[in-house]
């Protein structure tokens, strides 16, 4: 079972519910984590269309330190263009078959995108605890990443389920 | 899709150097400039530190040489004043020596220096300062701590000639100290004098004391006249040469004796000589 392309629209909207909701989410940082992970890891990237999915999650970084007020903001989105690019380029380059190598894929991503966002925010701004969304992130991968293959494959796209 | 990723490029390169730049992006600049003029800086410091070495050394160089100048001068000038001290300092000794002696001698003696010396002369002799305004006379001994100089031979308002015992002219009362034999001493010239009228008999050994016997009622008997030097065996008598203990060239202040002294005079002027101890069982 290939995983169907959603269309631009949906994504995007999604997207673009995700990011209101991260904006939101501003008062409870573990939500606002496991949020921002799942739009830049599993609603962002679209293989072929690297910008939109690029601009997205450029939006979620800067408006995941916004919320916060970093001393110096960008490391965070630098670090979620960058998984989002890589995620999108994995999804054109080795497509995904079912929901379990959804699930597999996003957490081994989840863990990368652990690290790069914890030294690129450590290289713009100082050293800082890692603190526990990490974490969070990782437990809830099966709901978000199940959520996220649910929101994406449903609907007009390819028709089959 | 050219520009779409040349963008996409742009983009993230562009964010990555914003992130990469940091809270505050002039401490890059001043640190690259740290980094670049460090060699520079190195070498401004260690030429710096070479040229205060050097200027430190210099300054020690020149204080050195002041120093040493002025520890030169001053060497110098101690020198000169050591050179001219030297002569009263060595008659402040000989002075010394002379009291000392004074001391040891029970009799009423009289200094005097020897202001002018004929020796080298064939009947030369010493002069003194002193005359008959110490109340000195004729045949009065002379003698300095070594041993006997001399008898005055004459004398003068202010000064007196000494005729010293080395001279051909001259005759001392000697005796032996072992042996006690006793014989006239007549001069030889140059520190030196023969004993006449010893017997043949006579056991003498070299380097035995010759002391004055007091018999020629100049001097004293018991003071040194010098050592035995040669010993010969002669027709009649011994020949008995004696290198005089005074040092008659280099005499600067006598004592002189009382007319006609005692024939003994306590303590003895020669100390008794030291006996090696003998071993318990040997003979």
């Amino acid at each position: 079972m290939r995983m169907s392309t959603p269309s631009f629209t949906r994504q995007n909207l999604l997207c673009a519910a995700a990011l209101g909701l991260i904006f939101l989410c501003a008062p409870f940082p573990q939500v606002q984590v496991v949020l921002h992970a799942m739009l830049v890891l599993a609603l962002a990237p679209r293989a072929g269309a690297p910008l939109s999915g690029a601009l997205w999650a450029l939006a979620a970084g800067w408006v995941l330190e916004g919320s916060h007020l970093y001393p110096h903001m960008g490391g965070t989105a630098w670090a979620d263009m960058t998984l989002t690019l890589l995620t999108g380029w994995m999804a054109g380059r080795w497509p995904l078959e079912g929901l379990k190598g959804w699930l597999g894929r996003l957490a081994a991503l989840s863990v990368l995108h652990a690290f790069l966002v914890h030294g690129a925010v450590r290289l713009a701004t100082v050293p800082y605890p890692w603190g526990g969304g990490w974490f969070w992130t990782l437990l809830s991968v099966p709901l978000w990443g199940w959520v996220a293959w649910r929101l994406l494959q449903s609907g007009p796209g390819s028709g089959r389920r | 899709m050219v520009w779409q990723r040349l963008f996409l490029l742009l983009l993230w390169l562009g964010q990555g150097t914003w992130v990469l730049l940091g809270p505050n992006p002039g401490r890059h600049w001043s640190q690259l400039a740290d980094v670049f003029s460090r060699p520079s800086q190195g070498l401004a410091s260690r030429w710096e530190g070479w040229r205060v070495s050097r200027r430190e050394a210099r300054r020690n160089l020149a204080e050195s040489r002041a120093e040493a100048a002025r520890l030169e001068a001053e060497l110098a000038q101690w020198k000169t004043r050591a050179a001219q001290e030297a002569p009263r300092l060595s008659e402040a000794d000989e002075a010394v020596r002379l009291l000392g002696l004074k001391q040891q001698i029970p009799l009423e003696l009289k200094a005097a220096r020897v202001i002018f010396s004929t020796r080298p002369a064939t009947f030369g002799g010493l002069i003194l300062d002193r005359g008959q305004d110490l109340g000195l006379v004729d045949d009065q001994g002379v003698l300095v701590p070594e041993g006997i100089v001399g008898r005055l031979w004459s004398v003068g308002g202010t000064q007196s000639k000494v005729l010293p015992a080395d001279a051909p002219n001259a005759s001392v009362a000697v005796m032996l100290m072992r042996s006690r034999a006793t014989g006239v001493l007549q001069g030889l010239g140059s520190e030196r004098a023969l004993i006449r009228y010893l017997s043949n008999q006579e056991v003498v050994q070299v380097g035995e004391a010759v002391l004055t016997s007091g018999l020629d009622r100049v001097f004293p008997r018991g003071l040194l006249v010098g050592y035995v030097a040669e010993v010969a065996q002669g027709d009649l008598e011994l020949r008995v040469v004696v290198n005089l203990a005074a040092p008659l060239d280099r005499v600067r202040l006598v004592l002189l004796l009382p007319p006609q002294p005692p024939l003994e005079v306590q303590p003895p002027f020669v100390a008794p000589e030291v006996k090696p101890p003998r071993k318990r069982g040997l003979p």
